[in-house]
């Protein structure tokens, strides 16, 4: 496709890569919170950050708010039904095989997109608040994804600080690494699920208000995310926190080169061989996950 | 008991092989989509419900065999019957590369890579647009076969069905049942799980490719997103769920039931047939995890071959 790389190109292509990187990180994060600390995938990830994204896209509609500032609202929000799908629907299933976890959160998955289909209609919806880019040299980046990631990164060392020094946040790690034992300690495990679930969707959430003001907004923009996700946990390693970061630049890098070096479309391709590979090679992620 | 039951059963064939005499064109089509789901449901569950092993995209094998013959058909003038089945055998071609690697996969990490394969064959599919005609899709040149595609729909349904029967009365079923009780016991008895699983794997993927290939020539025109839905991959799922996985008769079961809902769903919420379809997973998987004839099973003390 392109006949001549020079040394610009692939700066724009690995800037771009680690700007991108760091939104699937602070997704993925919340994903990996969630297997980690119940063994169970969810499916519905991508629609719930879909959810954050009409969150903002509705106050900036309505009230002109922010898009950034909506995260205040967009986060809390979907915490809240993350804590009321994890108390109703997930904590049935947590003990029983993956198909069962599996097929729930596909259910809640199309039941949200359809919801949000009756009430919003399919519609592409835009906010249109940070257009434009900054030029560094030959390098431009735009202003949208440069203020994502620092958001990203903000609220992804924010999340690693919750897990690492709070006490709430250590009994959620206690957790994932064995309930029994967290549990003869005295910490309430179905209470830590709820909270985990919650605290990943926020996460989802997040995602969804930073690219609300990139990408078009519409339904059935999150499922790809999920997939993402999933790439990103099992690049990282299932269950290791930091892995999530690791494996989210890396995806991140890895799409943008495959776009220089052979074409958008086949980004997926290549994606898909990586994860195959990686959970051949190295079931347990490059980062030392839990083995499946 | 049993005798009622093949006379019932052969009465029904019967029926059902008569029935093309007196319909009209929108029952047949009916009657096909129905066969069409029974043959999916029965194939995933030879390799989900037996194994224990969740395809999450098992629509890969159903768009693959519904291009095979769209291709063959359009580029090479194949008659349809000859293309359908070439369409199974290239799912079965890419069950074996796919299962090749993947089956050495475990519990979730299976079911991602499944469903990552179906992605991506959707991508490759929209991408090589000289073969297939890309994301606007590939016209079939038309052709009025809604009945003899009705009997070979039916006769793919009925041979799967008989397969599970074969498979589920034989020492290969048990073999499989094994690995899907404890993998670890089944190698330690001496059972080569890898070839088991692949063995069961590659039988699974015919029948979606030649009812991919039928549906294709049914409808005239295929798209990517029209034959690698994942929505395909969990109707089948729930299908065997609803009646009964790793039984015999509980794919059917599921698979009448729920396309009979879906059919009457609709025609009239045509809106929120979406919302009803996801409540309806979230209750099946909540509510009745086992299946009517799991169920059944326990209660009335029925074979485990039923």
């Amino acid at each position: 496709m392109n006949l001549v790389i020079t040394p610009a190109m692939i700066g724009q292509v690995v800037i771009s890569g680690l700007l991108a990187g760091s939104l699937y990180a602070m997704v993925a994060l919340g994903l990996g919170l969630i297997f980690g600390v119940m063994r169970v995938l969810n499916v519905a990830h991508g629609p719930i950050l879909m959810l954050g994204a009409y969150t903002t896209f509705w106050l900036f509609h309505w009230f002109e708010l922010n898009p950034y500032l909506s995260l205040l609202v967009s986060m809390p929000l979907l915490f809240v039904v993350g804590v009321v799908i994890q108390g109703t629907l997930v904590r049935r299933v947590v003990d029983a095989p993956e198909l069962s976890s599996l097929l729930l959160m596909f259910g809640v998955s199309i039941a949200l997109v359809n919801l949000v289909q009756l009430g919003f209609t399919s519609d592409l919806r835009s906010v249109e608040y940070l257009t434009g880019s900054f030029l560094l040299g030959p390098v431009a980046f735009s202003k949208s994804r440069v203020i994502a990631f620092a958001f990203a990164l903000v609220i992804t060392v924010g999340a690693f600080l919750f897990l690492q020094k709070t006490r709430l946040g250590k009994a959620i790690r206690a957790v994932s690494q064995s309930r029994e034992v967290a549990q003869v300690c005295g910490i309430n495990v179905q209470q830590i699920h709820m909270i985990a679930f919650g605290v990943a969707c926020a996460l989802a959430a997040a995602g969804g208000s930073l690219i609300s003001v990139m990408v078009a907004i519409q339904p059935e923009m999150g499922q790809v995310w999920t997939f993402k996700s999933f790439l990103v946990i099992v690049l990282g390693g299932a269950g290791n926190y930091p892995g999530a970061l690791l494996g989210g630049l890396l995806l991140g890098l890895v799409e943008q080169l495959s776009s220089l070096f052979l074409t958008t479309q086949v980004n997926e391709a290549v994606a898909y061989i990586l994860l195959v590979l990686v959970l051949l090679v190295r079931p347990t992620g490059l980062l030392k996950g839990r083995a499946s | 008991m049993k005798r009622g039951f093949r006379v019932g059963l052969a009465l029904l064939l019967a029926l059902l092989a008569l029935y093309p005499l007196r319909a009209t064109g929108y029952g047949i089509q009916v009657m096909l989509q129905l066969f069409m789901w029974i043959a999916l449901a029965q194939s995933w569950n030879l390799i989900s419900g037996l194994t224990g092993y969740v395809s999450f995209g098992h629509v890969a094998f159903f768009g693959m065999g519904a291009y095979t013959t769209g291709i063959l058909i359009t580029s090479l003038a194949w008659p349809w019957p000859a293309a359908s089945l070439a369409g199974g055998v290239t799912a079965m071609l890419l069950a074996l590369v796919i299962g090749w690697p993947c089956l050495r996969l475990k519990g979730p990490y299976f079911a991602i890579a499944m469903l990552g394969l179906n992605e991506v064959l959707r991508v490759i599919v929209s991408y090589y647009e000289g073969l297939t005609g890309g994301g606007s899709g590939l016209s079939l040149p038309t052709l009025y076969a809604s009945v003899p595609i009705y009997y070979a729909m039916g006769l793919v349904a009925a041979a799967v069905t008989g397969l599970t029967y074969v498979i589920i009365t034989s020492r290969f079923g048990l073999r499989l049942m094994t690995i899907r009780e404890d993998e670890v016991a089944a190698e330690a008895m001496g059972i080569d799980t890898f070839r088991y699983k692949l063995y069961a794997f590659v039988l699974s993927a015919v029948a979606p490719g030649i009812v991919g290939g039928l549906s294709a020539r049914d409808q005239g025109y295929i798209e990517p997103i029209s034959v690698f839905p994942l929505l395909t991959t969990i109707t089948m799922i729930v299908m065997v769920l609803f009646g009964g996985k790793g039984t015999i008769w509980g794919p059917v079961l599921g698979a009448v039931l729920l396309f009979a809902f879906q059919e009457l769903v609709w025609a009239r919420f045509i809106y929120l047939h979406q919302l009803l379809f996801g409540a309806i997973i979230v209750a099946v998987v909540l509510l009745m995890p086992r299946g009517i004839l799991g169920v059944m099973q326990q209660k009335y003390n029925l074979p485990r071959t039923i």
